[in-house]
C-alpha cells in the first residue's frame, strides 16, 4: 500500500514534486496506479478530468521507447486487464483482455494450431526491454511483422472492442464476428492510436490456422533495385509467397547466411507441404540461381527480420520507413550518397529498417528522400542518444491532417488525459 | 421510416442553390428537373424514394470541393452517391440535401505492377479494376455480388465484402489509400501505395462510414496475383445442422476454402429452378465450398474436404472437374435472388452475422418466426464467416405484408445479436436497420460515433438520418461532466 492511497490528491501532488528531486524510482513508485478494470480506469480518469492531469496508460511497458517522450502526472497501469476470455478455434474468434502477454496469446494459439496471421513482432532486443509485451501494445502500436504483405497488419485482425474514453465513458466497437460493418469501425482508429484515444480492456481478435510448413528460397540479386525487381516478378506469378524480405550482404551474414558479393532477395512460401514443394520447384526452375532452405532453418531467419535482430548490434538511431516498394531503391540511393547507414528491407521493399547517425539530421534527410519519392512514413523506433528532443519520432502531419488529428483525439478524449502527446506535440 | 425534418428555407431556396451550383460545376452536371432528379429518388433499396433538391455530377476533385464548400457554408445538407447499387439505403436521397452523384469520375488513372496496386477514381465499377489487370494475371479480391454495377467508391462508404471474404477480406483489408473531401471543401490524401502509415487510421474509419464523413475522390486499390486454379465441392446434407456443423468441421481442419457458401431448401429448390444447376433437391441444406490456389494444393485440399464431408454424413456431393463445372454450381448461388424474386412478388434481403455455431439455433428461430408472421423464408448464407442472408418473401400489393416483412426481419436481426452477433455484415446500417442500432450498441456507444461524426462534420451536413436513430448536436455530444469536488477513487492502491 502506499501512502498516496489514504492522502488527498492535491497534498500528494506537492509530496511528489518533492521527492522527485530525489530519485526516479521514487517518483515512479508514487505515480503508478494499477487499475483492475474500465470501472477502476473511470474513476481514475474522473480524477484526472477533474484535477486536469495528463495520465500515462501502460502495462508492461515493452513499448515505452516508441513515440515522444511525454510528460504525464500519473500513470494507469493495466497490467491486470488479463488473461483469455474466449477461444473458439473453429470460429477463427479470440476474446481476451488487452493486458494479456504475447507468450500466453502465443501459446493459447498453439494448442489450436493456429496463430496471429499479422505476426507479432518481438523488438525487445532494439527496445531494450524485456519482452513482446501484451496484445494492447501490440494492437496499440499496430505492429505486424513480415506476412503483414499479404495477410494485413494488427489493423486487420481486431474485430471489436470494450473500452473507456479520455471522457471517462465506457464504449465498445465492432463485434465477435469477422463480417461486421455496423457502425464506425473504431477498431481500425484505436489500432496505432498509442493509447492517446481510449484504453481497452476485452479486445477480440481474428485467428488462423498455422501453415503445416514454410520453406525460404534466397535468390542472389546485383543490388536492391534487382531485389524489388525480382520480388516484384515472383508476385506476378502463381507460386503465393507470402513474405518477401532483401538483405543486403553484411546483414544476411549477420543472420548466418553466407552469399558471396551480393543482396539477397528472400521469398517465404508457406501451406501444405505438396504445395510448398511443387512452388519452390516452380520458382527455383524459373530462377536457376535460387537456394532453398528448409523449416528451421526458414523459421529461424524470418523470426530474425520479423524482430529486427539483423541491426541490434549496430550503432546508431534505427528507423523504421513505411513506402511503396518500388520507391525503396531510390530511398536508399539518396541516403548512401549522404549517410554511412545499414538496412534491410521486409515487405517486399516496402519496409525499409535503417541505422543511421543520431540526431536530426538523418531523420530529415530520411524523411525528404521519402517525401520526394511517393510518399510514406518514417518513424524513429530506437533512439541511441538524444534524437527525440531535436526530430519529432512519428512522422509530422501535414497541417490539415493534423487538424483532423486533433478534433479526433477531443472527440475521444477532449481534456488530453490519455497518453497525451505521446504521438505528436499536442495529440 | 423517419427521415430528419427538411428545412423549408433550403427546399424554398432550391432555384438560387441550382444556380449557384451551375457556377461551380459544368450547367449540364446540375440536374434540376423533376424528370432527371427522378433517376436518383432511390438505390438498392427501392421500398423508400425520395426527390433530391438537386443533383450535382462534378467532373473534378476541386468541383467536389468547391461543392462542399458552397453547401457548407450555406447549412445545405449533402447525400453522396456512387452508383447507387446500397442494399441498405446509404444513397437515399433528401427533399433537402444536394445529391453528389460521382459517376463522371469514371477513369482509372494508374496500374502500377511494381507496387501491385490500382489508383482508380471512385466512380470505377469494381469489376472494371479486375478487368483491367485479368490480362496481366491479377484481380481485385472483394467481390460484392454487384460487382458488376457497384462503385468502388460505394464499396469504400460500404465496406463491401463478397463471397470470398472469408479468405481475402473486406475492402478494408484490400485498401491501400484514398483522397477524400470534407465537407469543408478541404482535399486529404490518407494511405498511398505504401502500407502501414503511423497516424490515426482515419482511412479504416472512411471505410464502411457510409457517406457520413467524407466524400472519396480517389482510391488505391491492392491487386492480387489470380490464383491457379479453382475448384469447388457441392454438398447436400439432410438437416442443417449437420451442414452449420461441418463448417466448422473444416476450418478446424485448418483448410481456409476461398469461400463456403450455405442454401437452405427452400432457396436451394428456387435456385435450381431458375439455373438448373445439379442442386440436390430434397436436402436441407446444401454447401458450395471453393478452394483457391497452386493446383495440387487445391487437389489435395478438396480430398480433404471431401473426407470431412463424407464423415459429417453428406447426402450428396459433387466436385468439380471443369471451369464449367465449378461455374454451374455457382450459377444457382449467384442467381440465387433473381431465382426467389420468381416465387414471389417481393422479397426482403436481411443482411445480419451470427458466430457460426448459432446458425442451428437460428434455423429454428427463423422457422418460428415465419409462422408466427405467415411468411416464407428463404436462406442462402456466406456460411463461412456466419453472414446471413435470409430472403423474406412478401407480396407489396397486400395492404399489411411489407409491414409484417420488415417486423420478421427486425425480429432476425434482434436474434443475430442476441445470439452475439451483428446487424448487418455487409449491407451497411443505411436507413435501413438505423432504428435496430439501439439493440446492438448502447447509447453512450452511439454518441461515441457521433462524436466522431463531429471530428469531420459539425454540423451534420453530410448523409444525415442515416445509420443514427437520433441525431445529437456536436455542442451537446461534446459537453463533458467532471464531478468537481468528488474524490478521484480514493481507495485504489497506487504502487
Amino acid at each position: 500500500m502506499s501512502i498516496r492511497a489514504k492522502c488527498h490528491f492535491l497534498i500528494c501532488r506537492a509530496f511528489k514534486v518533492f521527492v522527485v528531486g530525489f530519485a526516479a524510482v521514487i517518483r515512479v513508485s508514487f505515480e503508478m496506479i494499477n487499475v483492475t478494470g474500465l470501472d477502476d480506469a473511470a474513476a481514475v480518469i474522473a480524477g484526472a478530468l477533474e484535477q486536469q492531469q495528463h495520465l500515462g496508460v501502460q502495462a508492461m511497458a515493452t513499448k515505452a521507447a516508441l513515440g515522444r517522450d511525454a510528460d504525464y502526472d500519473e500513470v494507469i497501469n493495466v497490467s491486470a486487464f488479463s488473461g483469455i476470455i474466449d477461444y473458439q478455434p473453429d470460429e477463427l474468434i479470440l476474446t481476451l483482455r488487452a493486458g494479456t502477454p504475447m507468450h500466453e496469446v502465443e501459446s493459447t494459439l498453439a494448442s489450436a494450431n493456429q496463430m496471429l496471421a499479422f505476426e507479432v513482432p518481438d523488438l525487445h532486443k532494439i527496445l531494450a526491454s524485456q519482452s513482446a509485451g501484451t496484445i494492447g501494445g501490440v494492437l496499440a502500436t499496430n505492429a505486424s511483422g513480415p506476412r503483414r504483405l499479404t495477410a494485413g497488419a494488427a489493423r486487420d485482425y481486431l474485430l471489436g472492442f470494450d473500452a473507456i474514453s479520455g471522457r471517462g465513458e465506457r464504449f465498445k466497437s465492432g463485434g465477435k464476428v469477422m463480417k461486421n460493418v455496423t457502425g464506425y469501425d473504431l477498431s481500425k482508429l484505436i489500432c496505432g492510436s498509442y493509447g492517446t484515444l481510449a484504453i481497452f480492456d476485452e479486445v477480440t481478435l481474428k485467428t488462423l490456422p498455422k501453415p503445416e510448413i514454410n520453406i525460404s528460397l534466397l535468390f542472389p540479386c546485383d543490388d536492391l533495385s534487382a531485389a524489388v525487381v525480382r520480388i516484384a516478378g515472383i508476385f506476378a506469378s502463381p507460386h503465393e509467397p507470402n513474405a518477401a524480405a532483401i538483405l543486403p550482404q553484411a546483414i544476411a551474414a549477420k543472420a548466418g547466411i553466407d552469399v558471396a558479393g551480393a543482396t539477397l532477395a528472400i521469398i517465404r512460401l508457406e501451406g501444405i507441404d505438396v504445395s510448398v514443394a511443387d512452388r519452390a520447384a516452380h520458382l527455383l526452375a524459373a530462377h536457376k540461381e535460387g537456394v532453398k532452405i528448409d523449416i528451421d532453418a526458414s523459421t529461424a531467419l524470418w523470426q530474425q527480420i520479423r524482430d529486427v535482430d539483423l541491426l541490434a548490434d549496430a550503432d546508431g538511431d534505427i528507423w523504421k520507413l513505411s513506402c511503396a516498394p518500388a520507391s525503396a531503391p531510390a530511398i536508399i540511393a539518396t541516403l548512401f550518397d549522404q549517410f554511412d547507414l545499414q538496412f534491410f528491407a521486409d515487405w517486399a521493399g516496402g519496409l525499409l529498417w535503417l541505422v543511421g547517425p543520431s540526431g536530426a539530421e538523418f531523420g530529415t534527410a530520411t524523411r525528404s528522400a521519402l517525401a520526394a519519392n511517393g510518399n510514406g512514413h518514417a518513424q524513429l523506433i530506437r533512439d541511441s542518444g538524444n534524437s527525440k528532443d531535436v526530430i519529432a519520432p512519428l512522422q509530422p502531419l501535414p497541417s490539415a491532417h493534423y487538424a483532423l488529428h486533433k478534433r479526433v483525439k477531443a472527440a475521444f478524449d477532449p481534456r488530453s488525459v490519455l497518453n497525451f502527446g505521446r504521438m505528436h506535440d499536442g495529440i | 421510416m423517419q427521415m430528419p425534418e427538411p428545412d423549408q428555407a433550403v427546399i424554398d431556396r432550391r432555384e438560387t442553390i441550382c444556380r449557384d451550383l451551375r457556377e461551380l460545376v459544368a450547367a449540364d452536371c446540375v440536374i434540376d428537373s423533376v424528370e432527371g432528379r427522378r433517376a436518383y429518388d432511390a438505390d438498392g433499396l427501392s421500398a423508400y424514394r425520395q426527390l433530391p433538391l438537386a443533383v450535382v455530377l462534378p467532373e473534378t476533385v476541386q468541383q467536389i470541393a468547391a461543392v462542399m464548400k458552397y453547401c457548407h457554408s450555406k447549412g445545405i445538407k449533402v447525400v453522396p452517391r456512387g452508383s447507387g447499387t446500397s442494399l441498405s439505403g446509404g444513397a437515399l436521397p433528401l427533399a433537402d440535401a444536394v445529391l453528389v452523384g460521382l459517376g463522371k469520375f469514371n477513369r482509372i488513372l494508374d496500374v502500377d505492377y511494381a507496387n501491385r496496386c490500382v489508383v482508380a477514381q471512385p466512380g470505377v465499377t469494381n469489376l472494371a479494376i479486375t478487368h483491367a489487370v485479368q490480362a496481366d494475371g491479377f484481380y481485385y479480391a472483394p467481390d460484392p455480388s454487384s460487382q458488376i454495377a457497384c462503385s468502388v467508391g460505394g464499396n469504400v462508404a460500404e465496406n463491401s465484402g463478397g463471397v470470398h471474404c472469408l479468405k481475402y477480406g473486406l475492402t478494408t483489408n484490400n485498401l491501400l489509400g484514398i483522397e477524400l473531401v470534407t465537407i469543408d471543401g478541404e482535399i486529404l490524401r490518407l494511405g498511398g501505395k505504401h502500407l502501414d502509415a503511423g497516424d490515426y487510421d482515419l482511412m479504416g474509419v472512411m471505410t464502411g462510414s457510409e457517406g457520413l464523413l467524407g466524400i472519396v475522390s480517389e482510391v488505391t486499390l491492392r491487386i492480387l496475383q489470380k490464383p491457379a486454379t479453382q475448384r469447388a465441392l457441392l454438398v447436400g446434407f439432410d438437416d442443417t445442422r449437420s451442414a452449420a456443423k461441418v463448417v466448422g468441421d473444416v476450418i478446424g481442419a485448418g483448410i481456409i476454402p476461398a469461400g463456403m457458401e450455405m442454401m437452405d431448401g427452400l432457396a436451394i429448390n428456387a435456385a435450381e429452378d431458375f439455373a438448373n444447376a445439379g442442386y440436390p433437391r430434397g436436402a436441407a441444406a446444401l454447401l458450395i465450398i471453393e478452394l483457391d490456389g497452386p493446383e495440387i494444393e487445391v487437389n489435395t485440399l478438396i480430398d480433404r474436404v471431401a473426407k470431412i464431408m463424407d464423415s459429417a454424413g453428406a447426402s450428396s456431393l459433387k466436385i468439380s472437374n471443369s471451369e464449367e463445372e465449378r461455374n454451374l454450381f455457382w450459377a444457382g448461388r449467384k442467381s440465387a435472388f433473381p431465382a426467389v424474386g420468381r416465387i414471389s412478388p417481393d422479397y426482403l434481403c436481411m443482411d445480419g452475422t451470427i458466430p457460426r455455431r448459432r446458425l442451428p439455433d437460428m434455423m429454428v428461430r427463423m422457422a418460428s418466426l415465419s409462422q408466427k408472421y405467415g411468411l416464407r423464408v428463404a436462406n442462402v448464407f456466406h456460411a463461412g464467416d456466419g453472414n446471413l442472408h435470409p430472403l423474406i418473401l412478401f407480396d407489396a400489393n397486400q395492404p399489411d405484408e411489407l409491414q409484417r416483412a420488415e417486423d420478421f426481419g427486425a425480429d432476425i436481426l434482434r436474434a443475430c445479436v442476441e445470439m452475439g452477433g451483428v446487424l448487418t455484415g455487409e449491407h451497411g446500417v443505411g436507413v435501413e436497420k438505423r432504428d435496430l442500432m439501439g439493440i446492438q450498441f448502447t447509447e453512450d456507444d452511439m454518441k461515441q460515433q457521433q462524436r466522431l461524426k463531429c471530428a469531420f462534420d459539425a454540423d451534420h451536413l453530410l448523409n444525415p438520418g442515416k445509420v443514427f436513430p437520433h441525431l445529437h448536436r456536436c455542442a451537446e455530444l461534446g459537453r463533458l461532466h467532471v464531478h468537481k469536488g468528488k474524490m478521484p477513487f480514493p481507495d485504489l492502491p497506487r504502487f
